[in-house]
């Protein structure tokens, strides 16, 4: 018996088993206090279409989208395992066009290749919103996609870059998002020099704001290393957020800031109001998306990026090479800080009222989920996995399946998290040297800079 | 100055009654605190799931309490028993919870040897994911507890009253932590968790079960933080985000006293709570969170080492 | 036991897929009345997360509504609803605001439900001239100095409550000091102002506190220390009476913690707390008992009755309308929303519809199922000056109305 659970296909099937459990649980209806069986029996007893063929209960749906699902991953086992087989006989048609794709994945690394891919994406961005007209598709595009992405490429330089887990980054969006009510007059504190600024001028304060208390904050904090400055962001974070739930004198508290005005042009002759259409708040952001695209990525290959990497591989071999760690990962913070703060505009400037809600530690996580999910430290990852995440997460908010709740969409993301823990730590598409780190410091060849160290003087002491 | 005085006024005013809800509290924290302590001890890392441990233990004892008192009222011989189930039953979930945890977030990363960061990027995701799972099922409002007894001034110390829930507090924290500490100091269990907790590598040549002992570790701790989750919902009830903000400042306590040393946990949970509660004075109680979150940021940059130091190796 | 499963699943699932790839038979809908246009009432407020159960109950109200608007047969249009979920919640009430103004055959909208979300949700329904019509968005501020006012609501505002509280408690109940708590909300802050502003006039001594509300406490973070700390408090000034702004989620907890506290005095809130999720959710429930809540408008009229209650029962799966709060305002405000339809012109583009329907609404007057439902400029109910709030207090777990203001 004990060898029939040892058999590693019976392990896998079991746990194949559970997860499809879990996931025809979290899939189904909601319970409640009075009635906490609910959600478990109408998970499995409830009647759900079946891709509008037949209307059988959700336990016979879930095993026969497993059927489907293990059966195409064996198929597609199968044909990979057939293509292997063809390749190495040699001298067919499937070695020929292997050899074809071979040689086109050394182009596609060619620098002229990746350029006109890029304007290639460039273009369609351009043009995506002719090409999705609906205006609520569009916003969301904004406000779910583009200012993730914004945020997650400022998290990716903490975190990815300088290798500093920061989890109270949702604090430089929230001071991004309340500078811009201040400079606008929206805030029971009058504006900068009583004046109430065009929402134009927010952009380039809120920056320097965001950047500067990057500073603030990471002097003091970032002396610590790995977790503890993970659960020290988080309580500055938290108290980032109390502070602006509970000043009602200063930031209009819980109720929120006063409303903001829309964007406006007003030079000379030509004005232009921009109103309830997502589209000019598109091109804005996206300009600015690509902008620090460019800014980090140029970063992550200067002095500072290769400094950054060194902290993070290994912060005493790069102190003793002349590298001023706190100096860089206090910059790190600051320049993290400042695509926040610009999404905090955004924010604040389209949806016309800031509330603390916002700015809770769940929105920290989830761009922390982003970062991850693309693969830390790797730009091209973490645009993509934002995305995809994001992209996902904004068609769910668009036109929700009868499956699926709003509520539950941290579930997923902390559900994400952990699978991507064990199963891709380095994330989707991983920067070659981090996977290098990852895989170095799990065969034990390097040292595991992300260890804790609580200062140091750590007692040692015998039994 | 007026503005010190006059808060100082209010502190002896209400210091009494500031002072006996502030032990209350504290020995929650220190119950937590002993999981985030325990773990941190034997793996060095922040168990950050451990908030949902705390909170599914509240939930187990709800279902419990409301399966055997509904809407009776329990005589005095009941209300002992009923207290005693809704506490193991707290305690039991708690530590499946973070067994569960312990296998399904941590283990498969230990075996790759996995660096420090992704197991607290782990830990996070399956918090996240329980906190949310559990509102999916029980709801997301508030659900309150059929206490299993009536909560009544029993004595009252220097104007202060004290009220049985307290006593509950004080009975069952002193009770449980008391155990702990003997566990711990005294039995086979014990001895090995201390001696992972010193070096795991030794201890394995010792012949001690590495992965049994963790295993263990994260079940004491969860016990103890379902127990503590329990007693903190009497007075609010469950809520499936309960965990969060307790737990920070349980670890704040934890990392207050030392983080590793049992004791220490201890410790900082009582300053933590009588701290914050007599803070109430000073600054308004909707701020009551930041000296909590306060008091980890300070002692981390000033001492990270806590009040006592990191010795659960030692017969603490 | 050595058998090649891959291959065995491999076949039955691709035969699975072979049977999705037959082709679903269009199941076409009769086009009967192709002539008609079909316009779309939305309705924006809470359909998930804690505050679902207000918000489902308003979907029924308007749902049975449009149902029986439909069935009339004799309207020039067909009319269908679209819902917005916002979660109750001012962060994602614009977004939702944002949906619905981008839906290309939206008329107007029934609701926000809730007063923070109306606030941030406005000004993009301003911008693009929708009506809209709310079965419970109470605070004062939305109405205050506005004319022909886009934001309209079936209920009184919160300055007729919050005079009706202070009366109650500082004249009908002599309660000489109180201490009025506001959970800094839109909503909760602005009824515990005006209560602390009448109980003044009225002569009593006011203390005022804000608690800002446990980072909204449906995401479920509930600083009980909070609480803890403003009960001790309570007690050792130990006011007559406490009134609470709020929501019956903090109020509970506010509850759990004055009762271990020990505090004996009257507390009291508004319909923010009126729900019997404050019962279920005060720890322990008899800490609910006696605490005294007020409501605006209703009344014992207030309810469907005879077909239009059954016709609810069927769509709401039984839950009669005297339990499900706020759903005969919902049905009120969708009728308003469908006469002022029936006086305009809708055979011109729904942007048009949409800007002549506000000052549509504004000369509406119907007797619908919770009284007479006709609106000011600034929003509100016709009549709100004589306003009628009903009373109500918990005993023994249950929420009894026991009279009126």
């Amino acid at each position: 018996m004990k060898t029939f659970f040892q058999n590693p296909r019976v392990q896998r099937s079991g746990r194949t088993a559970l997860i499809l459990l879990l996931i025809i649980v979290m899939t189904g209806p909601e319970g409640s206090g009075t009635q906490p069986t609910a959600g478990f029996t109408g998970s499995f007893g409830n009647h759900m279409s079946f891709f509008g063929l037949f209307y059988p209960q959700r336990w016979v749906v879930f095993l026969l989208l497993t059927l489907i699902v293990v059966g195409l991953t064996s198929l597609v086992k199968m044909a990979h395992r057939w293509w292997i087989e063809r390749q190495r006989a040699g001298n067919n048609a499937v070695a020929r066009v292997a050899k074809t794709l071979a040689a086109t994945k050394q182009r596609a690394r060619h620098r002229s290749t990746r350029l006109s891919l890029y304007a290639v994406a460039l273009a369609f961005a351009l043009y995506f919103p002719h090409l999705v007209t609906d205006q609520s598709w569009q916003t969301l595009v904004v406000q779910d996609v583009l200012v993730y992405l914004l945020l997650a490429l400022g998290l990716n330089v903490v975190t990815g870059f300088a290798g500093l887990l920061d989890l109270g980054y949702v604090a430089f969006y929230a001071i991004g998002a309340y500078t811009t009510a201040w400079v606008t007059g929206s805030l029971p504190t009058p504006p900068p020099f009583g004046v109430h600024w065009n929402t134009f001028v927010a952009i380039p304060v809120a920056i320097v704001f965001a950047m500067l208390c990057g500073v603030l904050l990471g002097i003091p904090t970032l002396r610590l290393r790995g977790d503890y400055l993970a659960i020290v962001t988080l309580g500055f974070g938290e108290i980032v957020y109390l502070f602006i739930n509970n000043s009602y004198g200063i930031t209009g508290g819980s109720t929120g800031t006063n409303q903001i005005p829309f964007l406006s042009f007003h030079l000379g002759p030509i004005k232009y109001l921009w109103g309830l259409i997502p589209e000019p708040y598109y091109y804005l952001t996206l300009a600015f998306v690509v902008i620090f695209l460019l800014a980090f990525s140029s970063l992550e290959h200067s002095r500072v990026g290769r400094s950054w990497v060194a902290i993070r591989e290994d912060e005493v071999a790069a102190e003793s090479l002349g590298i001023h760690p706190l100096k860089y990962k206090v910059m790190a913070f600051a320049i993290g800080a400042a695509s926040a703060g610009f999404a905090g505009v955004v924010t604040a400037s389209q949806t016309l009222f800031v509330t603390p809600p916002t700015f809770t530690i769940s929105f920290s996580i989830n761009i922390l989920v982003l970062v991850i999910f693309g693969g830390m430290g790797s730009i091209f990852g973490v645009v993509l996995g934002g995305l995809v995440v994001q992209g996902f997460v904004a068609y769910l908010t668009h036109s929700p399946p009868s499956i699926y709740n709003a509520a539950d969409l941290y579930m997923y993301l902390g559900a994400l998290l952990v699978v991507m823990m064990i199963y891709r730590p380095a994330g989707l598409f991983p920067s070659r040297r981090r996977r290098r780190e990852v895989s170095q410091v799990e065969a034990g060849t390097a040292p595991d800079t992300l260890q804790v160290e609580i200062g140091a003087h750590r007692v040692q002491e015998d039994v | 100055m007026s503005y010190f005085s006059s808060h100082f006024a209010t502190l002896g005013h209400e210091f009494w009654g500031l002072l006996v809800g502030g032990i209350a509290n504290g020995f929650i924290y220190a119950m937590v605190a002993i999981g985030y302590t325990m773990v941190y001890g034997v793996l060095r890392l922040i168990n950050f799931a451990h908030s949902e441990v705390f909170m599914t233990g509240a939930f187990a004892s709800f279902f419990l309490l409301k399966f055997l008192v509904g809407n009776s009222t329990p005589n005095a011989f009941e209300s002992v028993v009923y207290l005693i189930a809704a506490v193991v039953i707290g305690g039991v979930v708690g530590a499946l919870v973070a067994l569960l945890l312990e296998r399904v977030a941590y283990r498969p990363l230990r075996r790759r040897n996995a660096p420090k960061l992704a197991y607290l990027i782990s830990a996070i995701g399956a918090s996240y994911f329980l906190y949310n799972f559990v509102g999916k099922e029980f709801g997301r409002i508030n659900l309150s507890i059929d206490a299993p007894y009536t909560n009544n001034t029993v004595f009252t110390i220097f104007g202060a009253t004290v009220q049985t829930y307290y006593i509950v507090i004080f009975f069952v924290g002193v009770t449980m932590l008391v155990a702990l500490d003997r566990l711990v100091a005294t039995s086979k269990l014990g001895r090995g968790i201390r001696a992972v907790a010193q070096d795991a590598e030794t201890a394995s040549l010792m012949g001690v079960n590495i992965d049994r002992t963790i295993a263990l570790t994260f079940m004491l701790g969860g016990f103890l933080g379902g127990v503590a989750g329990f007693l903190y919902s009497i007075p609010v009830g469950a809520v499936y985000g309960m965990g969060f903000t307790p737990a920070l400042k349980a670890f704040s306590a934890a990392v207050l006293g030392g983080i590793g040393n049992l004791r220490g946990a201890v410790l900082g949970g009582l300053i933590l709570g009588v701290v914050e509660s007599l803070s109430v004075a000073f600054v308004s109680g909707a701020y009551i969170d930041v000296v909590a979150f306060g008091v980890l940021v300070l002692v981390l940059l000033v001492r990270p080492t806590g009040i006592l130091g990191e010795r659960l190796g030692r017969s603490a | 036991m050595k058998f090649r499963l891959n291959k065995t699943v491999a076949a039955v699932s691709s035969s699975a897929l072979l049977l999705m790839a037959v082709p679903a038979i269009g199941f076409a809908t009769a086009s009967s009345a192709a002539s008609k246009p079909t316009f779309t009432i939305g309705y924006e407020g809470p359909l998930s997360g804690g505050n679902a159960q207000l918000g489902i109950n308003m979907k029924w109200g308007v749902e049975l509504a449009i149902q029986d608007a439909n069935a009339t047969g004799k309207l020039p249009f067909k009319l269908q609803a679209a819902w917005f979920d916002d979660q109750g919640s001012s962060t994602l009430s614009p977004a939702a605001a944002q949906a619905a103004v981008a839906n290309k055959s939206l008329v107007a909208v029934v609701g926000p439900a809730f007063s923070g979300a109306t606030r941030s949700a406005e000004p993009f329904y301003v911008a693009a001239n929708i009506a809209t019509v709310s079965p419970s968005a109470t605070a004062a501020a939305l109405t205050t100095g506005k004319v022909k006012n886009n934001f309209m609501r079936v209920v009184y505002g919160d300055d007729v409550q919050g005079a009706a509280d202070a009366r109650f408690l500082v004249v009908n109940r002599h309660n000489k000091k109180i201490e009025v708590i506001g959970d800094g909300s839109f909503y909760g802050a602005g009824l515990a102002a005006v209560v602390a502003a009448d109980a003044k006039t009225y002569g009593a001594k006011v203390t005022t506190e804000s608690y800002p509300e446990s980072s909204s406490c449906p995401p479920g973070t509930a600083p009980t220390s909070q609480y803890t700390a403003l009960a001790t408090q309570i007690k050792t000034s130990n006011p007559g009476a406490v009134f609470y702004g709020g929501y019956y989620c903090d109020f509970g907890l506010l509850l759990g913690a004055l009762h271990s506290a020990g505090y004996k005095g009257a507390i009291m809130s508004g319909d923010g707390s009126e729900s019997t999720s404050l019962i279920s959710g005060t720890s322990p429930k008899t800490a609910a008992n006696g605490v005294f809540l007020s409501a605006a408008g209703g009344g014992s009229g207030g309810n469907f009755t005879g077909a239009l209650e059954s016709q609810f029962l069927k769509i709401s799966g039984g839950v009669t309308s005297a339990t499900a709060l706020y759903a005969p305002q919902a049905y009120d405000a969708t009728n308003a929303i469908v006469r002022a339809l029936l006086k305009v012109s809708t055979k011109v583009p729904v942007s048009k519809i949409r800007a002549s329907l506000i000052p549509a609404l504004h000369t509406v007057r119907f007797s619908g199922v919770t009284g007479t439902i006709a609106f000011q400029s600034d929003g509100n109910l016709a009549g709100t000056g004589a306003g009628q709030i009903d009373y109500y207090q918990v005993k023994n777990g249950k929420i009894v109305q026991f009279g009126h203001n």
